[in-house]
């Protein structure tokens, strides 16, 4: 017999997680006490309130609740367990909060979530290089504050060109969706159910 | 002083499986699993590496042993059910070759077969002495095999990550495990399923690891761009190194379509006499509910994209595996030919698979393996094996970047663990995580009974951690036992965080589930602080 859980904690909580750079998933819990006091807060404003989230881009800030990068908001249904947040930029920075919007434009913040980065869908630009020195210990733990030796990058090697970078990503998105679906997908290198 | 290599050959072979054992039944399906593995994974590996010991082939090969796998292999219960697992399949075999007595391609394969299982279980019970975990330390004191460690229950860390205590506990548990059973930290860790995300070589820094392993794009796409691209590890900002999948060597070997475990010559691992056979003659090697199963003996070679399948010819699948390993590395060859130029150093080829493609579902995996290392003795130094180890011992200096956040999963990142098949267990994981995390501050001095509730606490959270529960809810198969394990797991958790706070212990179930899920018996709460 499968042991029966609980789909509530009795708390007030947003959750963000990233499913792929462009897709972020949402979970929340509400507790009614905390529901009735958005309700209360926005008073005869609540006629006709939405339930959104609302996604702060954080990237390379430090958020002090007013100096987002970029705001906006997502319907959701504040009954559903979670919420799929499709995104349409890659490498970024959010946090969310949970609230109640009004028709006067009036946000009523319930719960902040914790902070996210999504990840990068191409090759980095950047091109400044940084190299170090890092003693190998061998059956033995390294010192956690060991000391690093910053170095000169090495005389040889070149960069890719900017085509050489396109061809390499293109060969290498081919080559991953094939040997990915190979691995998950079917014979031999797989089984459902078991890896 | 011998010459440097044109290249180097990092080959990683991943050994997981999820903590399953049920002392409470007498038979359980899942725990075949691990009975299967050892059969035609662990005991041809071990055999393999031991052979080139034997004829003083210098190979380098990196396994990881997942503390779960560590854990079942030296389960005394699930070793004497191993033994009566093998057994039967003696048995079966041994009929095999009665039956096909006046069927000469068949009875030859039936006395393959019967080989087979009867030198495992010699090799198994008196050689290994039951310990194949002793038997990977031991080449890995010869210096030919780096183990490495994983998870704790390999949980898959970013999206563990909501709650950093989640990702220390996996990776404290998981290292204090990995001490206890070689005498020695780990130098590495493969992350499990790949996972990565930017900060995370700050929790391996911090329990002392020194590399760990991510998808190409990872390192692909780090910040800022790495100068050898895959060819070369980079250092985190940590000084942690992070050595990333080679495509090319990738798909030659696990492609379904393209990859050499396709070869017509090879076995078909989908045509099984536990479906093939009269349902009488193999009822005893099914299923105890009675029905039909894969039993391990297959008599068909994969032919092509047919249904009438050739028969098995042993001798020419033998052929094929010293060719595909010949072939394998020519091309290692070529790409080091065409890499190396543009490089301070010998490029570094990282080839990681899961353990279990080798011999399980790639039946001739293991000689190909054989093969390949052999061929590379031969080759005057070419190609050399390497671990990361001996590969961070020669070549001090790398390019700092920073990895971006990937996985080996479809499409490269979380999807298949965070999908409508499986979100639902996150919340669950997460204030569970949360509760852990609270209870080793409530509980900074417990008594020992106390104590024993906390560790069990910890015990069934990372067990409810497991990355193969939302694997298996999304590949469709076997959805109702993951499912299981993640509900029985946190409702345990939960009911101990609660008893643990109402100072009300149940004494007689905690002895039960102390039984059941006995995985880390030394396990220390403090981990998940």
């Amino acid at each position: 017999m499968t042991a029966q859980i609980a789909d509530r904690y009795d708390t007030t909580e947003l959750a963000l997680m990233v499913v792929y750079p462009l897709l972020v998933f949402a979970y929340w819990e509400v507790t009614p006490e905390r529901c009735q006091q958005a309700l209360e807060a926005l008073g005869p404003e609540m006629d006709g309130a939405r339930a959104v989230i609302r996604m702060y881009d954080i990237s390379l800030i430090h958020f002090d609740g007013t100096n987002a990068n970029h705001v906006f908001d997502i319907d959701v249904g504040l009954e559903a367990p979670g919420w799929y947040l499709h995104l349409w930029t890659p490498e970024k920075s959010y946090c969310a909060d949970l609230g109640f919007l009004a028709r006067t434009g009036r946000f009523h913040p319930i719960v902040r979530s914790n902070i996210i980065h999504t990840p990068r869908t191409t090759p980095s630009w950047r091109t400044d290089e940084q190299w170090m020195r890092v003693r190998f210990t061998r059956r033995r733990k390294p010192e956690r504050t060991r000391p690093i030796e910053f170095v000169p990058a090495p005389s040889i090697g070149r960069q890719l060109s900017p085509e050489e970078l396109r061809l390499e990503q293109e060969r290498m998105r081919r080559s991953m969706s094939e040997a990915v679906s190979g691995y998950l997908g079917g014979a031999p290198s797989s089984e459902q159910g078991r890896r | 002083m011998t010459a440097p290599p044109l290249g180097y050959l990092c080959l990683v072979l991943h050994c997981h499986l999820p903590y399953v054992r049920h002392p409470e039944h007498e038979n359980f399906l899942e725990e075949n699993w691990l009975y299967e593995a050892i059969t035609d994974t662990y005991v041809p590996l071990l055999r393999v590496m031991d052979g080139l010991v034997r004829d003083g082939v210098d190979f380098r090969l990196t396994i990881t042993l997942s503390p779960p796998l560590i854990s079942m292999l030296r389960d005394p219960l699930l070793i004497s059910r191993f033994e009566r697992h093998i057994n039967k399949l003696i048995e079966l075999a041994s009929k095999e070759t009665d039956r096909t007595r006046n069927q000469p391609e068949f009875h030859r394969l039936a006395e393959m077969y019967l080989e087979r299982f009867l030198y495992t279980r010699h090799v198994f019970t008196q050689e290994y002495r039951y310990d194949l975990v002793g038997a990977f330390g031991r080449l890995q004191e010869l210096g030919k095999l780096e183990i490495i460690t994983c998870g704790a229950t390999h949980g898959f860390l970013p999206l563990l990550s909501v709650v950093p205590s989640a990702v220390r506990g996996q990776l404290r548990t998981a290292v204090a495990h990995y001490e206890e059973t070689f005498a020695r930290p780990p130098h590495g860790i493969w992350l499990p399923e790949c996972g990565y995300f930017p900060g995370l070589d700050e929790s391996l820094r911090d329990v002392g690891l020194q590399f760990f392993f991510t998808e190409s794009h990872g390192l692909l796409y780090a910040e800022p761009r790495p100068r050898y691209g895959l060819h070369a590890p980079a250092f985190c900002p940590t000084g942690v190194a992070a050595f990333a999948r080679d495509l090319e060597s990738s798909k030659q070997v696990w492609s379904a379509e393209e990859g050499y475990p396709g070869d017509p010559a090879y076995r078909d691992y989908y045509r099984d006499i536990g479906w093939d056979l009269d349902y009488d003659y193999v009822r005893p090697y099914i299923q105890a509910t009675g029905q039909r199963m894969n039993t391990g003996i297959k008599y068909y070679r994969i032919t092509g994209k047919t249904d009438q399948k050739q028969v098995y010819d042993r001798a020419w699948a033998m052929e094929q595996a010293a060719d595909h390993a010949a072939n394998f590395m020519f091309n290692r060859e070529r790409q080091a030919d065409w890499l190396a130029p543009g490089m301070d150093r010998p490029p570094v080829v990282v080839a990681p698979y899961d353990a279990e493609l080798f011999g399980h579902w790639w039946f001739e995996g293991p000689e190909w393996l054989d093969n390949l290392f052999r061929r590379l003795q031969g080759s005057a130094h070419v190609i050399e094996p390497i671990t990361p180890a001996e590969y961070l011992e020669r070549h001090e200096v790398n390019q700092v970047c920073t990895p971006c956040g990937s996985s080996w999963g479809h499409n490269g990142y979380n999807e298949v663990w965070l999908n409508g098949s499986n979100d639902w267990i996150y919340r669950h994981l997460h204030t569970a995580s949360r509760r852990m995390e609270e209870l080793t501050r409530r509980f900074p001095d417990p008594d020992a009974l106390t104590l024993r509730a906390l560790k069990q606490a910890g015990r069934e959270l990372l067990l409810a951690q497991s990355s193969d529960w939302a694997f298996i809810m999304k590949t469709g198969t076997m959805v109702d036992y993951a499912v299981k394990r993640t509900k029985d797991h946190i409702s345990r958790f939960t009911r101990l965080y609660e008893q643990l706070l109402s100072d009300q212990l149940d004494l007689e179930w905690l002895k039960n589930i102390e039984d059941q899920d006995n995985i880390f018996p030394d396990l220390d709460y403090r981990n998940f602080s």
